[in-house]
């Protein structure tokens, strides 16, 4: 596509799109195309910061309707143009990145909530919207999504199905892929379809699940139903000092094992309570710390928090009582915000990984000895954030405070934590990721963290988007190539 | 350069998305230049290589900014984005860089004189001196305020010498103002002269009336984004008779329509014009709720593209529930 760019085909194709979207809609300047050009992905981050030069898309287009999706993907696949579907542009992993240049499909003009059913207890909407404003306006008519990941603010609802997102109360409400009734999708070759309105049922294989997680990879996803639910009466939290992260482990895994229903988990590991724990939320203390909530009628509430709070205590703890844990909650967004959040010129990732209870601590340990034994210039912390009935995600992180100057060296360095990390963490029973996606940064992991099942999502691609025009090059599939 | 003055913010705002969804002309172009991040990144690419302070692209993506510090308010640590682009339009205009199309309303807002009638030991400076019997008048345009948005801080200087003088003259010892704008500009502009912002003023002079009606307040960008100024206009509003209700979904969007850059639709009618379909999709009955805001702008705006708006100003609801 670059090679066009300068070309008499760059107006011949800009034209073909310009009417189906209207003029007003397609844009082609330095200013949109520079930031459509990096997402929250480290690297292009580090290679702007290092005045090196992005690639951009081509035409950055923003559809109406499934109708102009369908209309853009037919004119992609006449000309062999990569499509990338973006959303808010806050993944962290490159899914969204334009890495051959070409349509830039930007859905937020997409941003309507057709309709919200109260019986049901769900809404239908189309999934260019902010989440926050979605958050906003489902209140307004006296219901709570509870998706209410810290990145409610920055993305799209069609970001969050793209790559399995979840929210801070996934504990009790599920991820993106437990949110999701069913979807409408424009397939890569053009044809708007619908997935099976319930998400229970017994006819065959599931293909909303199927396009959950896909990353644009296999379609364009444009409407969603997803559930809604009442606001609770009572929502209380309560936090608790352990000596070691292995005893808030225990502690955690026991209180989701007892099926007690908290609506949030997260246990911080002791450098990660040391450092951040103490810079966002001021509790300067030693140990692990390990907060909690439950929501819903306030006598369940009282109960099941009284039930959790006995399984802590049987553990050697320090009860930091409910102040130090609504404190969490209050400033739970905190963490994400400049300065609090890790800034260049650090290198930084998070290494998104999720296990059962029986597992995770070794994956813990697999990647803390990993880097500590490779990359003595990393630092190492970790908490524990989406609990499940048998295991949980760790979001682990390394930081490097001053990684080398040359762009190349830095991100050979990254790739290189990344790959001894994440590999030692698939041998100890690891999967990655929970809830980042796979997109630019994780694809080469694909084959050895699927093994021979890896075919199985390439011949789906090559069957569903024969000319490959689906955000090539990303989950691990054939790129674009010269 | 100015913007050099701000890399704090540079380095805050450049990879952050935590307040895009506050960006009123994001929210409506959904362009991603229209983010705090978008123009962030620009900016900081003007940063690291002067030359491309001349890409026209740049150029006007800075001033299609509605600088409504909404994004400011929302961030912890309320990182300064409306500054940032206040500085880069200083170094565009500083390097001759402005658009025509700038430069030439620039000129007119530079053609100003004030002039002071009436009696009374306050000054006021705004469009309903019914409302302020014991008060002179002050007339004349914007005090400077609209210079220094676009980035003219000389002319900007300039035209506020002629209403300072004005001012001084009338030998008034309080300036009571009504457009936000105007009040933000001129708060700390005096050594021996109260500076006071209508709603304030309104509000200790008290206001009873028997008056129960229903509105919605909108923010003024400049009272609440800039100055933290929430409970003035809204305790005169109740003290007034109204029932205040919460406008659209939230109350941290602003809907002022592009009051931050004082003179937006002069520049960008078409996106003002989208800004006030923005106000009008997200009211509850659009056709028959009455709508309050503390500035005269956002009036102008709203009636301008939609006349079926039911808005009035702070100044004239306290007039109408005087009136009843």
């Amino acid at each position: 596509m670059p090679t066009v760019q300068k070309s008499y085909m760059y107006e011949m194709i800009r034209s073909e799109l310009a009417w189906v979207v209207g003029e007003e809609h397609i844009q082609t300047t330095d200013s949109d195309k520079l930031g459509h050009s990096i997402d929250y992905y480290w690297v292009p981050e580090l290679w702007h910061d290092r005045g090196e030069k992005l690639t951009p898309p081509d035409f950055i287009v923003h559809p109406a309707t499934a109708k102009e999706v369908s209309e853009i993907l037919k004119i992609a696949n006449t000309h062999n143009i990569p499509v990338i579907p973006w959303g808010g542009g806050s993944g962290s992993q490159g899914g969204a990145l334009p890495i051959y240049g070409g349509i830039m499909l930007d859905m937020k003009r997409m941003n309507k909530v057709l309709s919200i059913d109260p019986v049901s207890m769900t809404t239908t909407v189309e999934v260019g919207i902010n989440t926050q404003h979605l958050e906003w306006e489902i209140e307004k008519a006296g219901y709570s999504t509870m998706h209410l990941p810290a990145s409610i603010a920055c993305a799209t609802l069609g970001g969050f199905i793209a790559h399995r997102g979840t929210g801070v109360l996934s504990t009790k409400y599920g991820k993106m892929e437990d949110m999701i009734m069913s979807l409408e999708v424009v397939t890569p070759t053009g044809e708007i379809i619908n997935t099976l309105p319930v998400p229970r049922h017994a006819s065959g294989p599931d293909l909303t699940q199927m396009f959950l997680g896909s990353e644009g990879t296999l379609g364009v996803v444009t409407k969603a139903t997803m559930k809604i639910h009442p606001i609770p009466e009572s929502r209380k939290f309560h936090a608790f000092l352990f000596k070691t992260m292995h005893d808030a482990m225990v502690a955690g895994s026991r209180i989701m094992t007892s099926r007690l229903r908290p609506c949030v988990i997260r246990l911080y590991d002791e450098p990660e309570t040391a450092k951040l724990i103490k810079k966002v939320l001021g509790i300067d203390k030693q140990g692990a710390y390990l907060v909690f909530g439950f929501d819903g009628y306030e006598k369940m509430v009282d109960l099941e928090m009284e039930q959790a709070c006995e399984i802590c205590k049987t553990l050697e703890h320090e009860d930091l009582g409910t102040e130090m844990g609504q404190s969490w909650w209050d400033n739970r967004y905190k963490f994400f915000y400049p300065p609090y959040m890790f800034h260049m010129p650090q290198a930084f990732g998070t290494l998104d990984t999720v296990a059962t209870f029986s597992n995770i601590e070794k994956v813990y340990w697999a990647m803390k000895n990993t880097i500590k034994e490779n990359f003595p210039q990393a630092t190492f912390i970790g908490h524990f954030s989406h609990w499940y009935e048998w295991g949980c995600m760790l979001y682990a992180r390394f930081i490097i405070d001053e990684p080398p100057k040359d762009p190349h060296e830095a991100i050979a360095l990254y790739n290189k934590i990344w790959d001894m990390a994440i590999r030692a963490a698939i041998k100890e029973g690891g999967v990655i990721n929970e809830h980042h996606g796979v997109g630019l940064k994780l694809g080469r992991i694909m084959k050895d963290l699927y093994g021979p099942a890896y075919k199985v999502l390439q011949d789906i691609k090559k069957v569903m988007d024969p000319n490959n025009i689906m955000n090539p090059g990303k989950m691990g599939f054939q790129g674009k190539g010269a | 350069m100015n913007i050099k003055k701000c890399i704090d913010a540079i380095n805050a705002c450049r990879f952050c998305f935590m307040c895009r969804h506050l960006d009123p002309v994001g929210n409506v172009t959904f362009n991603e230049s229209d983010t705090p991040r978008g123009r962030a990144l620009i900016i900081d690419k003007i940063r690291m290589d002067r030359e491309n302070l001349n890409n026209q692209d740049f150029i006007n993506t800075m001033y299609k900014s509605a600088l409504s510090a909404a994004n400011r308010y929302h961030c912890v640590s309320h990182y300064d984005e409306a500054g940032l682009v206040l500085a880069v339009r200083k170094d565009i205009v500083e390097a001759g860089l402005a658009p025509e199309a700038v430069k030439k309303l620039a000129k007119e807002l530079e053609h100003v004189d004030f002039k002071v009638e009436g009696k009374g030991s306050n000054l006021y400076f705004g469009e309903m001196p019914e409302l302020y019997p014991d008060s002179k008048l002050i007339s004349g345009g914007d005090p400077g305020k609209a210079l220094e948005v676009l980035g003219f801080t000389n002319e900007s200087k300039n035209v506020f010498e002629k209403f300072k003088k004005a001012v001084i003259n009338s030998k008034c010892e309080t300036l009571i103002v009504a457009e936000p704008s105007s009040y933000d500009f001129l708060k700390n502009k005096f050594d021996n002269i109260k500076v006071i912002h209508s709603s304030e003023y309104l509000l200790s002079a008290g206001v009873n009336s028997q008056t129960q009606s229903k509105a919605y307040y909108l923010d003024s960008d400049y009272l609440k984004n800039y100055n933290d100024n929430l409970k003035a206009p809204r305790e005169l509003l109740e003290s007034a008779g109204y029932k205040l209700a919460m406008f659209g979904t939230n109350q941290e969007e602003s809907y002022s329509v592009g009051e931050g850059a004082v003179v937006y639709d002069k520049l960008y009618p078409e996106l003002a014009k989208k800004l006030a379909e923005r106000v009008w999709e997200q009211a509850d009955n659009p056709e028959t709720d009455l709508i309050i805001t503390a500035s005269s702008y956002t009036k102008s705006i709203l009636k301008k593209y939609n006349p079926a708006f039911n808005v009035i100003t702070v100044e004239e609801a306290v007039l109408k529930a005087k009136g009843n």
